[in-house]
Order: C-alpha cells, then structure tokens, then sequence
C-alpha cells in the first residue's frame, strides 16, 4: 500500500453526519429563527443546508488521502490548507476501531488513531474496510515485529472469542445494573429538561398533556406537580438505561501480550486498543448509587486519547462487584494488585471538610428561605451538603507502596486512582493560611490524559506527611518511613477491598 | 538542599509593579462606572467613596507592595532530576516536576520584559504547564539550556 488512497465515498455522508451531530445547536438555532421568517421557504431553508453540507462531506471525501509506508501512516487531508499527517508507530497511543451504524451498513469501520498530543483528534479515518483498518492496526503495533506476525493477524481479523488470548466478557446481569444505576441519569435529566423547555409550547399546543393527566388521578395541583415529576425522572431514567446498554452492550476485554482491546456498543460498535505502556493510571469508581450496591467501575487514564471532550478517560471495565476488583487486577493490571500503607487527614481536619462543603450550602439555603420565600425544606440542604463533607472527609487518603501511589478522594463518587511514580508529570504541594495553623496540606499529583491531563488530589492531609511524600519523589530513598511512624493514628489499608479469602473463593 | 534554590532577578518587582500598574487600570473603572450608573446621592455617596477607597488602595498596593512579596516567595530549583518551584503569597504551593517528564522548554518575552531585560521560563510536561517568570535573560537561557540537558539525559519513555 504505497499510493495513496481514498476512503469509501459512503465517508463522505458519515462526514456531513458528524458535522451535524457537532454543530447541532447552531443548526436549531438557525432553523428557529429560519422557521420565523416567512419570506424565505423553510423547506429551502432545510434543504439548503443539508445540500451544503453534503458537498462539504464530498469535497473533504475527495481531498482526503492515506497512505501506509512500513510503520507510518501518512494522512493528508484538508480543502484549502493541505496538511499532511505523519503517524508513527512509536508515537501511537491508541488505535481506535468503531464503527456506526452508517459504516456497517456497508461493511466499514471507522479508524481513529490517537498520538500524545492535542492535535490527535485530525488522525481519524472515517469509512474503510475492516481488511484496511487492520492492516493499518498491525502495521502501526509494535509487537507484531517480534512476535509471530501471522497469528495476531489473524486473531485480529476473525472473531475473537475463538482466539487464545484471555477475553474477559461483561455478564448480562451485571451490564443490566450498570444501565439501571448509570451516572448519566442526571445529565439525561437536565438534557430533558432543557428539550423540554424548548418543545413544551408545541406540545402544551397539541392537547398531549391533557391526554397525560386524563390518565392520571389527578385530585390537586400538588399531585399533578409531583406526578410530572415522576414522570420525568422516570423518562430521564429510561434514557439512561437504554443509553447505557447501548454503550456498553456485547463489552469485552481482551487481553493481548502487549496491549488489551477493548470492544463495546449494540449499535454503534467501538473498538479500542490500548498498549499497556501507554496507560498513564488506573481509578476505580465507586457511584453513588452503586457503592453501596457494592459495585463500582474501572477507568483508564491514557496520554492523547482525546475524545470529544478532550480527556484522556477510557472505560476499562463499566461494572464490577468490589470483591471481584482485586481478582480482576490480578488479571489485567497487575501492578495495580497490591495493598499500600495509607494515611487519612487527620481529625483537626474534618473541621475544614465540613465547613468547605456545608458553607455555600448554607449560604444559598438561606437566601432561597429569606429571598424567594422557599418552605422550611430547603434546610435539608446544608443537612446533606454537611453528610456529604463528612463522607469526603471519610474517604480520602493517600497511601504510597513500591513505587505506587493509591489516592481515594470522593467528590460525588468515591474515586480510588493507581498512579505509578514514572507516570507522574509533577506533584504539587500546596498549603492556604488556614491549612498552615493547622499543619495540614493539600497533595496533588499529575498524570497526562487527553489534551489537558488529569489531576488526583488529597486535601487537609497532615503537613508533614505531604513533605514527606514530596521528598520520597525527589530522592530514591524515603525519609517518608520514619515520619509516618510518628504518626500512627490515622493509618489505614488501601484499597481495603482486598479480602484473601474472598479473592480465593472467586477463583474457585 | 536548600541552598541551591534560587530566587527571581529582583528587577522583576519594577516589571510586576510596571505590568499590574497598567494591567488594573479597569480597578479604577469600577467606582467610574458605578458613578456613571448611580449618580452621587444619599447612600449611593457612601457606598461610592468605599468602593473608590478600596478599589484605589487595592491598585496601589498592586503596583508598590504585592509584586514585592510575589518576589520575596518565589524560589526555583533545577538539578540533574527535579525541577523544584516554590511560591505563592497567601497560598503556599510547591512543585516538583521529575526532569525526565518534561517535554520541552520554552523562554518567553514580552514586549514589557524585553524593555527589561527579562525572560520567563516556560516548562511543559504531558499533563501541565509551568512557569519560571522574570529571570534575567540570559540565566534564562542558561536555565532553559540545563533544563533540556538534563532532560535528554534523564530520557524515559513516555
């Protein structure tokens, strides 16, 4: 494959799709404001612009060129500015095979390619056929050289539940609760919330809620409020469901010499790969809702996997019982298979931790109660936001282990990271004048991931133990030992979900 | 170990009280467009000459006193592993970026700093962005020439 390619015209439509999908705003936008006017046809108006963009998907379809040359991969695309494109193997931090249900219509894949770096979103290619995309996925993998090259080949190409390398799968039931307690929930509540703001003139207009509520034993207006609620948590919740199994439906994970795969999605298929040293930390997420289910997931942090959103965030694993965490580590991670020492602020600190998160909650209680004439409820706020200290409070902790750093911290999730000392790009140390009375400090530790890289901190740990840590960084030698001896109390083990007799039970 | 930190080029204080006695103008636009909006009237008066105390007392000191103390916390370390940097006024903070993590050094001037003689050092890391501001020019550049030597030499994978 030395002359340059082009991809399967069908690219040309997945490409006005994507223009669509990420302009959506502005094109309602437009077409309300176009709906107004009636001086202009709104059909033209639509067509227009549908006929616009399909050109623009054609014209960047027809500029767009590929080539594969041993071990890079040469892109050159643009409409007016040319730009030329050069991946190299060694620079390649995540092959990304996906395909949607554009590209399987016809028997495509989409190609992403990621590099460290914040113009890795340009490596992508939209629509060629699988026997394309994995020559250029084996092409731009180191091992192959070293390794049998025919057998990966070949594994790579067929189905892989056949193949030899360990797959681990996601069990039905448990990929049910994950959709049922899917954080997105939230975020389909408030996308809901705003769809419906905008659509409600519309459908006020077409008699569909007094074809709700003629269902509904609506006796007060109270009742009707609440049931519109209910309706919609319950509307936002479905969305999430589905949304999640769709997402992480047929997950699996496989786990190759060098790298681990992981493939996912009902519809939209999604295939990642992952060289296991590119992977910059490892967090395991406890939700809300799943923690004390006693559920959690498990997330990658990789330099340069920059999705829309520009993090560097994968999902390793979307559900996994705590007990099974430490047995799948063993598997997957092992570095991550240990326990560390670790230490929690200490008590004067728990103080600081209640008055950070109760005070805005205080403060916005109290202007809704005085200002807005809110009922006596709204002092339940400041109540949770004061558990919701503690529980922060509670969770964090740092702890330090054969050059591995364990930090939990709890913002609404309580988040246990893996980070080893070679992938930290810097570790800050900082102390407020409150913090200095009291000899306490804030810990943070930085990790690329994406355009920006990602950031773990413990806050109000004991002053010293911070010092001490940052000086267990500078020097190969630990000074760290002996402080923490002097200061006992507050020791604990991390993660804590390691139980000798239950990892032996699951292995049987 | 300590005395191998350095501190900034004390002309760095004449380019800050320079830079933020331009650069907070806009403090004194507050009263200003409070004035223009309010008028001077019964308590709109008191509440005016407040703001315009404070306002004005917050730009003086921006242009005499803070960059002063900005200074005074400032210290930088570079050795053969860590780039070590100390600051802060009110909050303390304290980095410490391993050498072998950073991806490339930059030294950076303005047209204010260049009338001064002056460069700040910029590091760059996978994950963050650091800053040594207002060296002199040339400790600059041999900060920055250090900073990639011992960097190539301190070479890991990413």
């Amino acid at each position: 494959m030395s002359e340059f390619e082009r991809q399967h015209p069908i690219a040309a439509i997945s490409r006005a799709a994507g223009l669509i999908r990420g302009n959506l705003i502005t094109i309602l936008v437009f077409l309300f404001v176009g709906a107004q006017s009636d001086n202009f046809p709104f059909l033209w108006w639509i067509g227009g612009g549908f006929g616009f963009l399909l050109a623009t998907g054609i014209v960047n379809w027809w500029r767009f060129l590929y080539k594969l040359e041993d071990d890079t991969l040469h892109i050159r695309s643009g409409i007016f500015v040319r730009k030329d494109l050069y991946l190299t193997r060694d620079r390649v931090q995540v092959i990304d095979i996906s395909s949607g249900v554009l590209q399987r219509l016809f028997g495509l894949v989409r190609l992403d390619i990621q590099t460290a770096g914040s113009s890795s979103r340009q490596a992508a290619i939209d629509a060629i056929t699988v026997e394309k995309a994995e020559e250029i996925n084996q092409n731009l993998r180191k091992q192959r050289i070293s390794d049998t090259g025919e057998h990966t080949e070949e594994e790579a190409g067929t189905d892989r539940s056949s193949a030899p390398p360990l797959i681990i799968a996601m069990p039905f039931k448990e990929l049910i609760i994950a959709a049922s307690t899917s954080g997105s929930f939230g975020i389909a509540l408030s996308i809901l919330g705003t769809l419906f703001s905008q659509a409600e003139p519309f459908i006020s207009d077409s008699g569909f809620f007094d074809f709700i509520f003629g269902l509904l034993p609506s006796e007060s207006d109270t009742l009707m409020i609440a049931s519109v609620i209910l309706l919609f948590v319950l509307f936002a919740w479905l969305l999430s469901f589905f949304g999640t199994l769709f997402t992480y439906g047929n997950f699996s994970l496989e786990l190759r010499k060098d790298e681990i795969i992981i493939s996912r999605g009902i519809f939209e298929k999604k295939r990642v790969t992952i060289p296991f040293n590119r992977i910059q930390a490892v967090h395991v997420t406890e939700g809300l809702i799943r923690q004390p289910l006693g559920y959690a997931s498990i997330h990658l942090e990789s330099a340069g996997y920059g999705d829309e959103k520009g993090t560097g965030s994968i999902v390793l694993f979307p559900l996994i019982h705590k007990k099974s965490i430490q047995h799948f580590f063993r598997d997957v991670l092992p570095h991550c298979n240990t326990e560390a020492a670790g230490i929690k602020p200490p008590p004067r600190a728990l103080r600081r931790y209640l008055f950070r998160s109760t005070l805005p909650a205080l403060l916005l209680a109290g202007a809704l109660y005085q200002f807005l004439q809110f009922n006596l409820l709204v002092w339940i706020l400041p109540i949770l936001a004061l558990i919701w200290g503690w529980l922060k409070f509670r969770d964090t902790a740092l702890g330090f282990q054969d050059d591995l750093y364990i930090i939990r911290s709890r913002r609404f999730s309580r988040s246990t990271a893996y980070i080893r000392r070679k992938r930290i790009q810097d570790a800050t140390l900082s102390e407020s004048p409150f913090q200095r009375f009291r000899a306490l400090c804030s810990f943070e530790l930085h990790v690329a991931s994406g355009d920006q890289g990602k950031t773990f901190s413990v806050r109000d740990i004991e002053q010293l133990h911070g010092l001490g840590h940052l000086s267990q960084l500078k020097k190969e030698h630990t000074i760290h030992d002996t402080q923490a001896e002097e200061i006992r109390t507050d020791q604990i083990r991390l993660p804590g979900w390691m139980n000798p007799n239950l990892s032996k039970t699951i292995e049987s | 170990m300590n005395s191998s930190f350095h501190k900034l080029t004390p002309r760095a204080i004449r380019v800050w009280q320079w830079g933020n006695g331009i650069g907070n103008l806009f403090l004194l636009a507050v009263p200003a467009g409070y004035f223009f909006i309010f008028g001077v009237s019964g308590l709109h008066t008191w509440l005016l000459s407040l703001l315009s105390l404070f306002s004005f007392t917050l730009w003086v000191s921006s242009l005499t006193w803070f960059p002063y103390l900005t200074w005074k916390n400032w210290r930088y370390c570079v050795d053969e592993k860590e780039i070590d940097l100390k600051r802060g006024v009110i909050v303390k903070t304290r980095t410490l970026i391993p050498l072998s993590r950073v991806q490339h050094v930059d030294t950076r001037q303005g047209p204010l700093l260049r009338w001064f003689g002056l460069s700040t050092v910029t590091i760059s890391t996978a994950a963050t962005t650091h800053e040594i501001p207002a060296l002199d020019s040339v400790i600059a550049d041999r900060v920055r020439k250090k900073i990639s030597t011992y960097a190539r030499l301190a070479e890991e994978d990413v």
